[in-house]
């Protein structure tokens, strides 16, 4: 049950408990009867592929269809074959008769099993992201999967597949609903929920996805072993280690590809239940992140890509875990996959509705790109001259730990998020909620210690994102635990419910116009200095 | 005991139980003395006149090396043990460590998942436990070996009752 946690039982009975139909086998749906062969159609295609492979071949040879040897036994084999593909299919279809699934009461249950039965239910207030996903072939019957995301970072809480793409929706919308506080109407409890309305943010145009790719860091190491290996041959006179550079190409193809795949018609927009992000070129998936789920953010730009001025944004979701070697979680776990300035800012303003600081845009400006003056008077105890933002950075003493990052490596607070900023040429800015601070720790080494430096690591969920401040100052390191240990219980404190809707907020965040309204006007007011 | 220089000021660290040097230094043996040990084979062959490579400088040397640096992490133990701390505040517990690479980290009470308690065979029988912390972090890692183990279980109450009341969601 990894939903419900210890304690946390004080809020459960909220979401409208008795107004709906309770009773077990009140409400309880299967997905869609294609779904079996959806998911398996991999298996019958691998089937079709070698059983079909081998007569076209033989039908190329002119011999018979059947093999000589094996036309005697066909009839067994047939039959062997076709009671194989019946207990497939039986399989399937006795699994999908036995999986239903239901909302009600606060809870997603899902059954499933016929021999080993499973019951799962996860409570909706526990939501961390809801993605719906539609793998090509799903697509183009109109079928999607559900993924429901608890704080769990390992497979899905709840994963329905298949349902149609409208039902899917309409319980996405019930679904986040329930979660955020709105009660169902006590005299019908089936009615189904309207999807809140969203408001398009922001899109990723293909052409500056592809210049992005090639762009990127991977690019860069393309490059440079293609040097390597043309120096290689030039200087041993050997050319038969290019064969083995096929294998390498082939996968470079294959990272592009994903890549490209992935981040193809990429769109962001915001609505009462959280962001909302697509993209997708064969298979498209559609994400919902609610408010207050994203548990740190990092904002980042390769040295190439400063010649456009594009940037990544990447996040950790609780749900989504570490990203691991398939593309599909670090897909999940980019916010914007290449954007301008001005659409960072618009997603940090969608992230964090309320900056807690009157002139965020410098803040964040600073946090990106800025650098601190290199006379050291930054490092002052906090002392930042005005056009850092706040900043502040590692003391000049310890310049020779750090002789390129010591003006960049900084932090700056502002009443709802701290900010780290890193690194001279892969520029990094990492942001965390004071809300969502889990621990902290300072470390120190001996090298560290004797140039009275100090590490601050904040932990967070498991994700993309590490968020740590190197060479602190030690005395602003230490004041920064005690300060960051304060915001973060008085946060925490602010933070009443995981209902999104019913958490007493700053008026900022609360109604959907607020938040929609802001990053209209930001995108004007910033566009201009920043690109000139 | 001292407050390093990283530490928050104003903080009296409880320290753990002197007897976990004990069990440091048994799982110190288990692993340096099997390295040195292991290490020391060629040596035998060599001198028993067995095999003729490595030379013999090399074999005296690498297990001289691997040796002295096991006894300098013994002579570590009692003073990396005397450097684990921890320290209850009203709303989080602080845990220190370390000597040369230290670290002082602050769990918010409100942030505590669960708590457990465990003992390997060495700890039961000098009668110690290690208490771990874990929050929705796994980057955490807050343990503190070598408690009594009453103070364990004092500890472990304390924490939960002090967890439950503050507990915040994600």
């Amino acid at each position: 049950m990894p939903a419900v946690k210890p304690g946390g039982t004080g809020i459960a009975a909220e979401a409208g408990a008795g107004a709906e139909a309770g009773t077990p086998g009140g409400g309880w749906l299967r997905v869609h009867p294609a779904s079996p062969f959806v998911r398996g159609w991999f298996a019958l295609a691998a089937i079709a592929f070698f059983v079909g492979r081998d007569t076209f071949e033989r039908m190329l040879r002119g011999g018979p269809l059947i093999d000589q040897d094996i036309a005697g036994r066909a009839p067994w084999l047939l039959l062997g074959g076709g009671a194989v593909l019946l207990l497939a299919v039986l399989g399937y279809i006795l699994g999908w008769y036995f999986t239903r699934y239901q909302v009600a009461e606060g809870y997603v249950r899902v059954n499933s099993g016929f021999l080993f039965k499973q019951q799962r239910q996860a409570r909706l207030d526990r939501v961390q992201a809801i993605d719906i996903v539609q793998p090509l072939l799903a697509r183009i019957f109109g079928l999607a999967e559900l993924k429901f995301e608890v704080a769990d970072a390992g497979a899905s809480a709840v994963r329905l597949a298949y349902l149609r793409i409208g039902e899917a929706r309409a319980l996405r919308a019930t679904i986040l609903a329930r979660a955020s506080g709105v009660a169902a109407d006590p005299d019908h409890p089936e009615a189904v929920v309207a999807e809140a309305p969203e408001h398009a943010v922001l899109s990723v145009p293909p052409p500056r996805l592809m210049g992005s790719l090639l762009l990127s860091e991977q690019s860069f190491f393309v490059v440079l072993g293609g040097a390597v290996s043309v120096v290689l041959s030039a200087v041993t006179e050997n050319r038969s280690f290019y064969f083995y550079l096929i294998p390498a190409a082939l996968g470079l193809v294959a990272a592009y590809w994903s890549s490209f795949n992935k981040g193809y018609n990429f769109t962001a927009a915001i609505s009462p239940d959280g962001i909302r992000l697509r993209y997708g070129l064969l298979d498209t998936q559609a994400q919902t992140l609610p408010p207050g789920r994203i548990q740190a953010l990092r904002v980042s730009q390769p040295p190439l890509w400063r010649i456009f001025g594009w940037y990544r944004i990447q996040v950790n979701v609780a749900g989504y875990g570490a990203a691991g070697n398939n593309g599909e979680n670090s897909a999940r776990t980019t916010l914007l996959p290449v954007g301008t300035f001005a659409e960072v800012l618009t997603m940090l303003s969608l992230v964090l509705p309320d900056p807690g600081t009157t002139d965020p845009v410098r803040v964040f400006t600073a946090g990106v790109n800025g650098l601190a003056p290199a006379s050291g008077s930054a490092s002052a105890s906090g002392a930042a001259p005005a056009n850092d933002g706040g900043f502040v950075t590692t003391p000049r003493r310890a310049r020779l730990l750090a002789p390129l990052g010591w003006r960049r490596n900084g932090y700056s607070a502002t009443d709802t998020a701290l900010l780290i900023r890193s690194g001279r040429w892969w520029r990094h800015l990492v942001l965390v909620p004071h809300q969502r601070t889990q621990s902290m720790a300072l470390e120190q080494g001996p090298l560290a210690r004797r140039f009275g430096v100090v590490d601050l690591v904040l932990h967070t969920t498991a994700g993309p994102v590490a968020p740590r401040l190197i060479q602190a100052g030690l005395e602003e390191g230490r004041a920064l635990l005690e300060a960051q240990s304060a915001r973060a219980r008085a946060a925490r404190r602010r933070q009443t419910s995981e209902h999104w809707l019913e958490q007493v907020r700053p008026p900022v965040a609360a109604p959907a116009p607020a938040v929609e309204a802001e990053p209209r006007e930001e995108p004007s007011n910033k566009e201009g200095p920043h690109h000139g | 005991m001292h407050t390093e220089a990283i530490d928050p000021a104003g903080i009296t660290w409880l320290r753990v139980s002197p007897k976990y040097v004990t069990v440091r230094v048994v799982g110190w043996a288990a692993g340096n003395l099997i390295v040195v040990g292991l290490l020391t084979v060629p040596l035998v062959m060599v001198l028993a006149g067995a095999w003729t490579w490595p030379p013999l400088w090399l074999a005296v040397a690498v297990p001289a090396v691997m040796l002295l640096l096991a006894l300098w992490r013994l002579l570590l133990i009692p003073r990396q043990v005397r450097s684990i701390g921890y320290a209850e505040r009203d709303e989080d517990l602080l845990i220190r460590r370390g000597i040369f690479y230290q670290r002082t980290l602050v769990v918010p009470y409100g942030r505590m998942q669960y708590v457990d308690i465990g003992a390997g065979p060495v700890e039961r029988g000098l009668g110690l436990c290690t208490l771990k912390l874990h929050t929705a972090s796994a980057g955490t890692s807050a343990e503190i070996p070598g408690l009594p183990a009453g103070e364990g279980a004092r500890l472990r109450e304390q924490l939960s009752a002090r967890g439950e009341a503050r507990l915040a969601g994600l």
